[in-house]
């Protein structure tokens, strides 16, 4: 895949090498009395690939809300590339491709019309849009449905057109709440291919609840149960991971 | 401004992909033609006041179909994840809902000029109030819209977003009825607050700033709940 670096965020980066490029903070989501998320602190180093690893409704998802902005966290603070989610938000989002859980999309829209809004809407310049579809639409292998309306996709074809619309601006961060949910063997081979490729060159936070999956495609790990941060470790110094969670539990 | 185009572009081709545009538009101008030869033959006098309040009645009626999917579709489809995730101000992705909608009304009325068309050709209008008349629908229809949208903002349900609209615009149209059983200063208040009470003068050809102040500022007013409703994470 070619490296994904366009010239149109390159001056945006403000960050050391040495910095991490997420810094959660003591971070809580409660709706009414009931917590979603306390005290979560973590840190991402550039080009790491972390897994957010829990049982459904454990917070994950809650979390990947906050960091992109579409959750205020009701305590704590939460940085990204050097920028408040919620004093700085638009430098913030600028910095993310993200991808939730549902994979929503534009059903009215073809796919090239559909990347080509997204890639707009996050701040790229009409006249280099072009050049970053075809960028994206190359790396995922895109080229045969880029004229295919979206109803029409397959769940597969979805989640990389999803993981496009991500990509298409060039961020320095990649958010993906369970990437490889729902889709078959090869599928998700391939979503992890993608992943691992992008590695290094992308801070990646991801969500799973399949232990196996984590192992394969993260760089390191942290177990969230109930709303906690239970730990985090690093996949190649924890050879079983199942044994490992189930301490924590 | 740039963000307000674009996000108005997708809204217009998200309105004109779907069939509620469509029958919208073919619903009002067929009620609205058979009105205008019912009363044209039966009057025989050269006047649309009476086009304009049937305008008031079916706008009040199909606006909220319009306006029903404007956030509620996008909540529906999980789609507002990636519009507030975006670096994008709630106020735009609120204004270009809004102006996507007005654009359809205004066109919907626009093509309702064929009748003072009509009326200019064969008889002697008197043309200030036909201006005035659609400078009160003009007025009218960006006050039904902000709300429409701002209803759309606070339920993932086009059908609750639709009743809640219709609701609130019977409210503010009977408020002045409403007024006289209260008493003052509630009653200066409610009606004040009265849709055809701020209506009717600019539909008969009597222009006065504060009508028009009045559709703006609760237009401005519903357009910045609807920012405000979006900013609640």
């Amino acid at each position: 895949m070619a490296r994904a670096t366009g010239p149109f965020f390159s001056h945006l980066a403000n960050v050391s090498e040495a910095e991490p490029v997420i810094v959660a903070a003591g971070v809580s989501k409660r709706y009414g009395r009931t917590a979603a998320l306390e005290s979560f602190s973590l840190e991402v180093s550039r080009g790491e690939v972390l897994c957010l690893l829990g049982p459904n409704g454990s917070g994950k998802t809650t979390f990947l809300r906050m960091l992109t902005g579409f959750l205020l966290p009701s305590a704590g603070s939460l940085r990204v590339a050097g920028h408040d989610v919620v004093d700085e938000p638009m430098a913030a989002r600028r910095r993310i491709g993200y991808v939730p859980e549902s994979v929503p999309m534009y059903r009215h829209m073809k796919v090239r019309e559909f990347l080509a809004f997204m890639a707009r809407l996050r701040g790229v310049p009409p006249s280099a849009v072009g050049a970053a579809i075809d960028r994206v639409v190359h790396a995922l292998s895109l080229e045969d449905r880029l004229n295919a309306p979206i109803p029409t996709l397959s769940r597969g074809y979805r989640q990389r057109v999803a993981l496009a619309q991500a990509l298409v601006h060039d961020p320095e961060v990649l958010v993906l709440d369970e990437p490889t949910n729902g889709l078959d063997p090869r599928q998700i081979i391939e979503t992890r291919n993608l992943i691992r490729s992008l590695a290094g060159r992308k801070t990646i936070l991801m969500t799973s609840h399949i232990l196996a999956e984590v192992q394969k495609t993260a760089d390191r790990v942290a177990v969230l149960l109930r709303g906690r941060l239970k730990g985090v470790r690093s996949v190649s110094s924890t050879p079983d991971l199942e044994e490992w969670f189930l301490s924590l539990a | 401004m740039r963000m307000l185009a674009l996000l108005t572009r997708k809204e217009l081709h998200g309105t004109f992909t779907s069939p509620v545009a469509y029958t919208v538009a073919t619903v009002f101008l067929l009620v609205l033609g058979y009105t205008f030869s019912l009363t044209l033959f039966a009057t025989k006098v050269a006047n649309l006041t009476y086009i304009f309040h049937q305008m008031y009645v079916l706008s009040i009626l199909l606006v909220p179909v319009l306006t029903m999917r404007a956030f509620a579709e996008e909540r529906r489809g999980d789609t507002l994840e990636l519009l507030l995730t975006a670096p994008v101000s709630e106020i735009w992705i609120v204004l270009a809902k809004f102006l996507a909608s007005y654009a359809l009304i205004l066109g919907i009325y626009a093509l309702s000029t064929v009748y003072a068309v009509v009326l200019g050709a064969y008889g002697s209008p008197d043309w200030g109030p036909i201006y005035s008349g659609y400078l009160a629908l003009a007025l009218l229809a960006a006050l039904l819209v902000a709300v429409g949208v701002a209803m759309s903002s606070l339920t993932e349900n086009q059908v609750v977003a639709a009743s809640g609209s219709l609701g609130v615009f019977l409210m503010l149209w009977f408020a002045d009825s409403v007024g006289y059983l209260l008493p003052q200063p509630l009653e200066s208040l409610a009606v004040g607050l009265s849709l055809i009470g701020h209506f009717k003068p600019l539909a008969t050809g009597s222009v006065f700033l504060s009508d028009a102040g009045y559709f703006l500022s609760l237009a401005l007013l519903a357009l910045f709940l609807a920012s405000r409703r979006l900013a609640e994470r």
